[in-house]
């Protein structure tokens, strides 16, 4: 029992916080996104490849981790700011944006995988933790970078929820999302905001990358990986949300990590799954309001 | 006058099949459909110089019967509906009097149901799955590589010397290939002595392994068996080393386990994994390091056990038809049965029963960065009971 409790049970819960925390980072951009321009971007798993990728790339010729773990948002930033401009400001104002936003996105998914596997090989890389080892507390065995990874997760999602409601860039970010033509005519430069806020997002994705490619390693289909649980998490939390990526992205992958020792972990998905079809049955509009609306 | 014009016909019709009745001079040929493209690409690749280097060689020698040896290659993309497609028109229009190279096991069960309509023979250098000659054998299909029941007999026997009476844990991906991997294996290790003290089933493509992670720590066992592939064996062996579990633990693994293509990723969790296989590099014979410089010389590239088994199987044809003095489907198939031939692992038998090769089998161990052979186990012991019931 005592052995079942330390071997098992613990070092789950905090396994399970910190896939919690790298889902949430995933989902944070994916919930900006939707929040602010009302886009669904289902290339957003391949932006977070993109991420690995381009560490594993500035890696390979010597960067060390720490230096990438702040220099690939900076180059992601750019990347994402173009992408909205240049693609997906020519479909928005259609009377579809809905379906123009979400081909675009997916096609743009499909062709980066592809780009991955074309520069990268179909093989998978995985580089090294920077932080090795572990500590033994009581009997429960935790890898330091897992841990490392729920402390330097949960200070970039309170930088962000800090920067949205504490700031003036944040204050015209909620007001662009609540009402774009009264915002603008109050001086707010949409156009900006929109592409900033998606630029944004993609470095988030990015940056979770860039933080999970030790763990999960790097390969060109990776983009898939997360994309379904950041959805689920941003869908559960109330589209737009960040409160309720935050609770929902910690409860979901919870139940996931402790369902799977009680039963077969293949069901951990359709657990999540089913929690989020009831959500949507019972209560549509899901925790919490969208971003802007409360 | 209707009469003349029908004798005229029926004379340019025999003249014409007298025609193309083999003389001496006319070339064997024998159609390969394997993967030229996608995922299995690199398969294909080593099917292909396998096959042409042994072709070279024989054609180099006089031939077949004094008769050269032609190869025709279709890519059939690792998808059985192609593979059976480029098949059939092999048989038909490129008239081969023989067909080999499919990799996926369901193009080689789907190719050998067409090989029995069209009467002709095929042979698989690659397929694992032990359904190809057992329940679903056929007396038109033939076996030269070492089948997934003969790799995990081989660990076992490796297992039962290294670590008697040892407490294994199993972990398998949550499929077809997965659980009849574990199960195999397991049947294995138990009639060997070793004992069970649990098993857990992971989806493929799972992203985190720690509740499995949890389960194997909790269970202390000395040997875990796993049988996952790709991807997930980087994630599953570097998460297990996060954990700190692989200081007192022997991993020991199916042969698609641990491959060329991710044993880099995987990187020092690789370190002492072993599994059984039906050839190596490494094997120390004479033959052996002549097939292997040939290759190299070759191709660049050292073989796998696709290239040997490829290259072998060239071997085994020549000598069949050599003993049967025709290429003819129903002579060919007796002389392959029971046919002893030289390939670079050793001397291989095809069982006559159920069409298999038997052969030595290697157990190799991550030693390195590489796999170094650290046993062997003979044929007899690995091959298993004669389960095809068809012939």
């Amino acid at each position: 029992m005592v052995d079942y409790l330390q071997f098992v049970l613990a070092p789950q819960v905090i396994t399970g916080l910190a896939l919690g925390v790298a889902v949430i980072l995933v989902a944070l951009g994916l919930t900006i996104i939707f929040g602010l321009l009302d886009v669904i971007n289902m290339s957003h798993g391949e932006f977070y490849a993109l991420g690995a990728f381009i560490a594993f790339g500035l890696g390979s010729v010597g960067l060390p981790f720490w230096v990438l773990l702040v220099l690939v948002p900076l180059i992601m930033l750019p990347i994402g700011y173009i992408i909205e401009r240049g693609l997906i400001q020519r479909v928005f104002h259609s009377h579809e944006r809905h379906v123009t936003t979400l081909l675009l996105t997916f096609g743009l998914g499909l062709v980066l995988e592809d780009a991955f596997r074309l520069a990268f090989g179909p093989n998978p890389h995985k580089p090294e933790a920077p932080i090795q080892g572990a500590i033994e507390v009581i009997g429960i065995y935790l890898p330091l970078y897992r841990l490392f990874l729920i402390g330097i997760g949960s200070l970039v999602i309170v930088g962000v929820a800090l920067v949205i409601y504490r700031t003036r860039l944040g204050a015209m970010v909620r007001a662009a999302a609540f009402d774009r033509h009264m915002a603008a005519s109050l001086g707010v430069p949409v156009q900006r905001v929109y592409a900033g806020a998606f630029a944004f997002g993609v470095a988030l994705a990015g940056l979770a990358g860039v933080l999970l490619a030790p763990i999960y390693s790097i390969f060109p289909t990776m983009g898939r990986d997360f994309i379904l649980l950041a959805f689920t998490v941003v869908i559960v939390g109330g589209m737009g949300s960040i409160a309720g990526a935050v609770i929902a992205g910690l409860f979901l992958t919870q139940v996931q990590a402790i369902s799977s020792l009680y039963i077969s972990p293949v069901w951990a998905d359709p657990i999540v799954f089913g929690i989020m079809v009831a959500m949507l049955m019972v209560r549509p509009q899901c925790l919490f309001g969208r971003l802007g609306h409360g | 006058m209707t009469n003349i014009l029908k004798t005229t016909l029926w004379a340019t019709l025999l003249s014409a099949t007298a025609m193309t009745a083999a003389t001496a001079a006319d070339p064997i040929k024998i159609g390969v459909v394997t993967p030229l493209s996608g995922t299995y690409a690199g398969i294909g690749q080593q099917v292909r110089w396998g096959l042409e280097l042994a072709t070279k060689e024989v054609n180099a020698a006089g031939g077949i019967m004094g008769r050269p040896v032609e190869l025709v290659f279709e890519d059939e993309e690792a998808n059985p509906s192609v593979a059976v497609q480029k098949a059939e028109k092999l048989f038909q229009v490129g008239k081969v009097d023989f067909l080999t190279g499919t990799v996926n096991s369901g193009s080689t069960l789907a190719v050998g149901q067409l090989a029995e309509r069209a009467g002709k023979l095929i042979a698989t250098t690659v397929s694992f799955a032990d359904s190809i000659t057992a329940d679903k054998c056929s007396p038109n299909v033939f076996r030269v590589n070492a089948r997934a029941g003969q790799q995990s007999a081989a660990l076992a026997v490796w297992l039962a010397k290294e670590k008697p009476q040892a407490k294994v844990f199993y972990l398998g991906p949550d499929y077809e290939m997965g659980r009849s991997t574990v199960a195999a294996f397991k049947a294995s290790a138990e009639k060997v002595g070793a004992s069970t003290v649990g098993e857990v089933f992971a989806p493929l493509d799972a992203k985190d392994y720690t509740q499995c992670v949890g389960q194997v720590r909790a269970a202390r066992p000395q040997v875990l068996y796993t049988s996952v592939a790709g991807n997930d064996t980087v994630r599953l062996l570097s998460q297990m080393q996060e954990f700190g579990l692989l200081n007192n633990l022997t991993i020991v693994g199916a042969s698609g386990t641990v491959t060329a293509q991710n044993l880099s990723a995987i990187g020092k969790a690789a370190e002492g994994f072993v599994t059984g296989v039906g050839y190596s590099a490494e094997i120390d014979t004479p033959e052996n390091k002549k097939f292997v410089t040939a290759f190299k010389a070759a191709n660049k590239n050292d073989p796998d056990l696709y290239g040997a088994d490829s290259y072998g199987l060239i071997y085994a044809y020549k000598a069949a038809v050599e003993k049967a003095k025709s290429t003819e489907t129903e002579k060919v198939r007796t002389a392959m049965r029971d046919l002893k031939w030289d390939t670079p692992q050793g001397e291989k038998t095809l069982r006559a029963g159920d069409h298999q090769a038997v052969q030595t089998m290697y157990v190799v161990r991550v030693t390195g960065g590489q796999f170094k052979i650290v046993g062997q186990v003979k044929g007899e012991d690995g091959i298993g009971p004669d389960a095809c019931t068809r012939f």
